[in-house]
Parts: C-alpha cells; sequence; structure tokens
C-alpha cells in the first residue's frame, strides 16, 4: 500500500519535473531576448531537475546512490544563479539586450554617469 | 639585484605573515576535507572504511595540492531564520517557475521586464554572495549587476507590466535580502543591517512628507 502511494508521488514529481524542464526548453526558444532566456534557464530548469531528481529518489530508495542525486540538487543550485549572472551581465554590457523589452531601467543610467567601466 | 628591483616596477606582493599555529591551520582545514571526504563517499556510494580512508587521502592532497587560500568566513547561523528562508525560497522557486512557464507559453514575444537598481543594506562580502545567488532562483528576478562600492544591486525581473510591478519587484529583492542577512549573518552584520534599515525609513519619510 505505502509502495503504491511513494510510487504515485514519485511519478507525479517526474511528471511535474518533465512538463517544467520542457517549459524551459520552449522557453528558449520562444522568449525574445537573451535576459529572460536565462530566467527559463535559471528557474523552471532547476525546480524540474530537482523534481525529477526527487521522482527517481523515491523509486530508488534504501539504495545508497541516492547521495549522489541529493549531490546533483546541490550543485545545480550553487551554480545555475552565477551562470545566470555571468551571461546577462555580458549580455548587457555588450549591449545584446532589447531596450524595447525593459520597462524600468535604473541600471543604464547608472553605466552612463561613470562613462559606462568595461 | 634586478634593474627592476631598483626601480620598484617589479616587485612580488608578499602575503601576510600568517600568525596562526599550525595547529589553529589544521583545524581550519578540517571542514572542507570533512566535506570533500563526504562528497568522495557519497559518490562511491559506499560507506566502507576503505572509501573513507581513502577519501581522507585524496581530499588532504588536492587540499594541499591547490594551496587554497585562508578565508576568514564570519558567518552566523540562526536555524529557525534558516529554515523560514529555506521554506520562502522553496515556495519562491515553485511559483517563479510556474510563472515562467506560463509566460513562455502565452505570448512570450510580449512579455516585458525592467532593470531596477536596489540598494542592500549589509556589506558583507559573503551575505552578499549568498542575496546575488538566491536572488537569481526565486520569482523572476535574475542579477546583472552588483555595484560592490556602493553596495547596489541591479536585478532584472519578468514580467514586469505596471509601475506597481516594479515596486513589488522591488519588495521582494528586500525581503529575500532581509531574510538572509538573519539567517546567515552574525551579530554584527544584523545590526548593521537594522541600522541601514532605520536610516532608509527616515530617508523615505522625509521624502513622502
Amino acid at each position: 500500500m505505502t509502495h503504491q502511494v511513494i510510487d504515485w508521488i514519485a511519478v507525479g514529481c517526474l511528471l511535474t519535473g518533465a512538463l517544467l524542464s520542457f517549459a524551459a526548453g520552449v522557453g528558449l526558444v520562444r522568449f525574445p531576448d537573451l535576459l529572460s532566456r536565462m530566467h527559463t534557464a535559471a528557474k523552471p530548469q532547476v525546480l524540474g531537475l530537482i523534481l525529477i531528481l526527487i521522482g527517481i529518489g523515491l523509486r530508488m530508495w534504501p539504495e545508497s546512490h541516492v547521495g549522489v542525486l541529493v549531490l546533483i540538487a546541490l550543485f545545480q543550485i550553487l551554480t545555475v544563479p552565477v551562470a545566470g549572472h555571468i551571461a546577462g551581465r555580458v549580455a548587457y554590457r555588450t549591449g545584446r539586450v532589447r531596450h524595447d523589452l525593459i520597462a524600468v531601467d535604473d541600471l543604464q543610467a547608472e553605466l552612463e554617469g561613470d562613462g559606462g567601466t568595461r | 639585484m634586478t634593474a627592476a628591483d631598483e626601480s620598484g616596477a617589479v616587485r612580488p606582493v608578499e602575503a601576510p605573515a600568517d600568525e596562526r599555529s599550525w595547529l589553529q591551520r589544521l583545524l581550519g582545514r578540517l571542514p572542507t576535507v570533512v566535506w570533500l571526504t563526504v562528497m568522495w563517499v557519497i559518490l562511491w556510494g559506499d560507506p566502507s572504511p576503505g572509501t573513507i580512508l581513502a577519501g581522507l587521502l585524496v581530499a588532504s592532497l588536492g587540499y594541499s595540492a591547490a594551496r587554497l587560500p585562508h578565508l576568514p568566513v564570519r558567518l552566523g547561523f540562526h536555524p529557525i531564520a534558516v529554515l523560514r528562508l529555506a521554506s520562502r525560497i522553496g515556495y519562491d522557486l515553485f511559483a517563479s517557475s510556474v510563472r515562467v512557464a506560463f509566460h513562455v507559453l502565452w505570448r512570450p514575444e510580449r512579455t516585458r521586464g525592467a532593470i531596477v537598481a536596489v540598494p542592500m543594506r549589509t556589506d558583507s562580502d559573503f551575505l552578499l554572495a549568498l542575496v546575488s545567488g538566491g536572488l537569481s532562483l526565486v520569482t523572476g528576478s535574475l542579477v546583472i549587476e552588483l555595484n560592490r562600492d556602493q553596495g547596489v544591486i541591479y536585478v532584472h525581473g519578468i514580467p514586469v507590466a505596471s509601475p506597481e510591478a516594479v515596486e513589488g519587484l522591488r519588495r521582494q529583492v528586500r525581503r529575500t535580502e532581509e531574510l538572509i542577512v538573519r539567517a546567515f549573518g552574525n551579530a554584527e552584520d544584523i545590526a548593521e543591517f537594522e541600522r541601514a534599515e532605520r536610516e532608509y525609513a527616515t530617508t523615505t519619510r522625509k521624502e513622502t512628507s
């Protein structure tokens, strides 16, 4: 009985995770500029992966390799924001940003003020 | 003595002398070595004495070969605040994932964003690193620039369609910062944070009156 319940939870996690990862992939194609694309790479992708890992972990449970899944999730959470930050920063500073898609831009004034230290 | 030495143009920068005794230095390295060993054991998936021993050996060798500098980490740890932070980030990660996923499917070409400057109220390097990492995970925000001198963080957020949404983004950033400072700041950081918070409150009150 409990086995079945855990299986269903695992199935739910795997499906939701797959759906979010799919949305992240579609977002990379459909969003118009790099900054929005980095959003899809940073959020639905991480949560989707974590959900898939939880699903796998529930199915694998007493096996000792579950720890590896925890490590994967941990390093995703640690590294993905950094990658997004660097890509966003470089894109902005090299002018690969569509300003018509940005309603408010506090950074532009700042960079023009100090002559754009690159 | 070479010409470079005389002119003083090229001179190796001397590292500040490490005043700690060898025992203190060893103890300072222990947490990292233990963490590396734990990862080793997890990767092997087999917590037998042999694996642990080999892990310790590889971790110590790798650590001494890498000659990592000693960073004095001065962070606090408040369990209840950490729990509050973890649940908030977990919820925000979920909410923002769903929101971004929705905008992927529904008219992505019309999604507009905003870049807002948010002055940070903490001045600790570690806390700022945590804040910028945490922000990118939550609520449609992506840190694209951090002005270290002035302590200002620049966050890109989607979707932003109205002035209220811009204010919401600012509030979100400030709340995440507060949660992180209260979870991982030491007493000094928290006191400084609260001082900056009061200053901010008085300036905004002056502006509105």
